[in-house]
């Protein structure tokens, strides 16, 4: 089934559970996306995020739950029914054909007649630039070219929903920011409901509306990608976005709205809910909120490990008192030799507290429901 | 004249060459094993077997040079081209058979079931008996009184007498095509099951997103990307069974009539029964020709195109 290449297919997933013999691998997921949202998948390896995406294609049967796209269940559709494209990780290219015939299969198995497939095809290669290529073989084109052909084949399907399973990670580095780019413009310009699956933090965070992290098969926040960096839901979600990732150190939580962290007293904006005074907590302070400074009553003692200097900016790996590790964005182009001592200061608001276990610790006033 | 540059240019180019000379002997050194074995297995033998082609060569005696004479003899040689018309007739049903079964066996032997792995061993378990074996074991049950389809037949009461299956030539044929095949389907299965899994599965799937069924999927992109896998198992199978000798040596010995006499049987015929060496290796030589014509033939056909 296609639609109009305009169309915004919102997408709903309704308890929806995959298990392989007696391993759980999604487990109960509920999740809906608008109409012409770009939504990522990102979580660690095994988390699920793929055979998420292979079971809304139709690629993988669902064990139990619901899948609806544009209002209709699809649950038990076969791919080519669901009125979606997928982009895989491989180009998946039909190594066999020329990008014209690997463009034109899909509308060929839809019976549509010869002009209309030959306009498509044209439509698609003038939109992904690959006129020049229609009568190559995928053997004869660059990553960067086959990937094109591959979306192009996306697009001639005029679907519902775009699909791309880790699509960029078979391309260099260079490759992969200017693929990025074209992927975020195509989105802008058909505005389709698009869901991508990356481990890469920096496509999740630029090409999105909403970034799902998961783990373990179980969504462990929906967000926005400000939301999910700035405030994480969990310890994991934490750790788990950004890049050099969160620093995390043990504290205690003190009356008068305080933190003790190694040998500092730390003020938090505003008392915690859900935790008593003297209680362990884990503090988790981003690289780029620390600076070091003089010392003071409330800055972290360290002593300085090694740095790395990266032009615009300068990592900073140091150690407290306790041997706990911390890394230090630093911008100000001082440099610190290893084993010299500084001091770590960081605003109130820019500290994140966490339970023992993991879970956020909020301010009372901020409290809200964890999502989903 | 002699000037400075070109003084001073010799001297590298003198060093890479000797470089260049040491790389080839390396190369040559490498691959100096497998020359000397297909020279002395295959080359000098090619050689001889020409050589004594060109002789009258009986198995005791002198030989006697006698040019192509045996060449000319054989293009009337009446029996050799019934053979010969014979091995082919045998080669092209074999092979269609072989990959009538073989094909679905490495499609069913692809797919993960609870027991793959003991359908690939027992698909496979009879290429590894000797086709000497097999055909002593088939001539046993083809056997009228002694073997087992005959009286089997009669004691389940599908016939009411016994019937000599090797009297007849297409019961002989046939039985003997059913014997190679289940003797050699298992070897084509692992031949076409290695071309099967190389088809990536996320190819198969894009198929099946862009609304291929599976019989279109199977048209369009699993033959298509076996093109040479199927050419090495129709090569494999073509050249054994233009090969053909065993099974109708030791099933039928040629017969009924000698109607089941192969090329190769022939050939043996000539050179160990009738003692005329040269003019069997004269057979030889013209079935060798004929057998890498149909090679290249079957090559160049199912080559991959450009870009693949």
């Amino acid at each position: 089934m296609t639609g109009s290449i305009h169309e915004k297919a919102k997408i709903e997933l309704r308890d929806v559970r995959k298990s392989f013999g007696a391993v759980n691998v999604i487990q109960g997921l509920d999740l809906t996306i608008e109409g012409g949202e770009f939504v990522v998948f990102v979580g660690p390896s095994g988390c699920g995020k793929s055979t998420l995406l292979r079971m809304i294609a139709g690629l993988e049967d669902v064990t139990s739950g619901d899948i609806l796209i544009a209002g209709r269940d699809v649950t038990d559709l076969d791919p080519s029914r669901r009125g979606i494209a997928m982009v895989f990780q491989s180009y998946a290219l039909y190594p066999h054909m020329n990008v014209r015939e690997n463009l034109s299969f899909g509308l060929e198995m839809a019976k549509t007649p010869r002009d209309e497939i030959e306009r498509q095809v044209q439509a698609a290669a003038q939109i992904l630039k690959i006129e020049p290529l229609l009568d190559r073989r995928p053997g004869q084109l660059s990553g960067g070219q086959r990937q094109r052909v591959a979306i192009g084949r996306a697009i001639v399907r005029k679907p519902l929903a775009f699909l791309f399973d880790e699509p960029l990670s078979n391309l260099d580095a260079e490759l992969r920011v200017s693929m990025r780019i074209e992927i975020a413009r195509l989105h802008r310009e058909l505005g389709n409901t698009m869901i991508y699956v990356t481990h890469d933090q920096t496509e999740a965070m630029t090409l999105s509306d909403r970034i799902v992290v998961l783990r373990d098969g179980v969504i462990e926040q929906v967000g926005t990608p400000r939301e999910v960096y700035e405030d994480p839901n969990n310890l994991f979600v934490a750790g788990f976005i950004g890049s050099p990732r969160m620093n995390f150190v043990d504290a205690v939580y003190m009356a008068k709205n305080h933190i003790g962290v190694a040998d500092a007293v730390m003020p938090i904006p505003q008392p915690l809910i859900g935790i008593s005074e003297g209680e362990n907590v884990k503090l988790g302070i981003r690289p780029e909120h620390l600076t070091v400074g003089d010392r003071r009553k409330d800055a972290l003692r360290v002593k300085v490990d090694f740095s790395e200097y990266l032009g615009s900016t300068r990592y900073i790996y140091c150690y407290l008192p306790s041997g706990e590790m911390l890394t230090v964005e630093q911008r100000d182009g001082r440099y610190f030799s290893p084993g010299e001592e500084a001091w770590l200061s960081c605003e109130p608001e820019c500290l994140r507290l966490f339970t023992a276990d993991g879970r956020r610790l909020r301010p009372a006033a901020l409290h809200v429901e964890a999502t989903p | 004249m002699i000037n400075s540059q070109n003084i001073h240019d010799g001297a590298p180019i003198r060093r890479r060459s000797g470089r260049q000379r040491r790389k080839q002997l390396a190369g040559l050194l490498f691959i100096a094993p497998a020359l000397i074995l297909v020279a002395t297995f295959f080359v000098i033998p090619l050689g001889m077997a020409f050589w004594m082609s060109l002789h009258n060569w009986p198995l005791l005696g002198r030989p006697r040079f006698i040019g192509f004479g045996n060449y000319i003899r054989l293009t009337q040689d009446a029996q050799f081209w019934s053979s010969m018309r014979f091995t082919v007739y045998y080669t092209v049903i074999v092979t269609i058979a072989i990959f009538a079964v073989a094909f679905p066996l490495a499609l069913f032997a692809e797919k993960a079931h609870r027991f793959t792995k003991f359908y690939r061993t027992a698909f496979f378990l009879p290429v590894v008996v000797g086709f000497g074996s097999a055909s002593l074991l088939w001539a046993w049950l083809l056997d009228v009184d002694s073997g087992l389809f005959s009286p089997a037949a009669e004691y389940l009461g599908l016939m009411t007498t016994r019937i000599n299956l090797l009297a007849d030539f297409d019961t002989t044929f046939w039985s003997i095509i059913i014997m190679v095949v289940w003797k050699t389907a298992g070897f084509n299965m692992i031949i076409l099951l290695t071309g099967l899994q190389g088809i990536s599965t996320e190819v198969q799937e894009a198929a099946r997103i862009d609304g291929a069924s599976s019989l279109q999927r199977f048209r369009r992109i699993t033959l298509p990307l076996m093109r040479r896998t199927i050419a090495l198992a129709l090569i494999l199978s073509v050249s054994g069974s233009m090969l053909a000798f065993d099974q109708f040596y030791i099933i039928a010995d040629g017969g009924p009539q000698n109607r089941t006499v192969t090329a190769v049987y022939w050939i043996f015929s000539q050179s160990f029964g009738s003692f005329r060496l040269g003019y069997g290796a004269a057979l030889s030589m013209v079935l060798l020709v004929i057998l890498v014509f149909i090679s290249v033939v079957q090559l160049r056909l199912l080559r991959n195109p450009e870009g693949m």
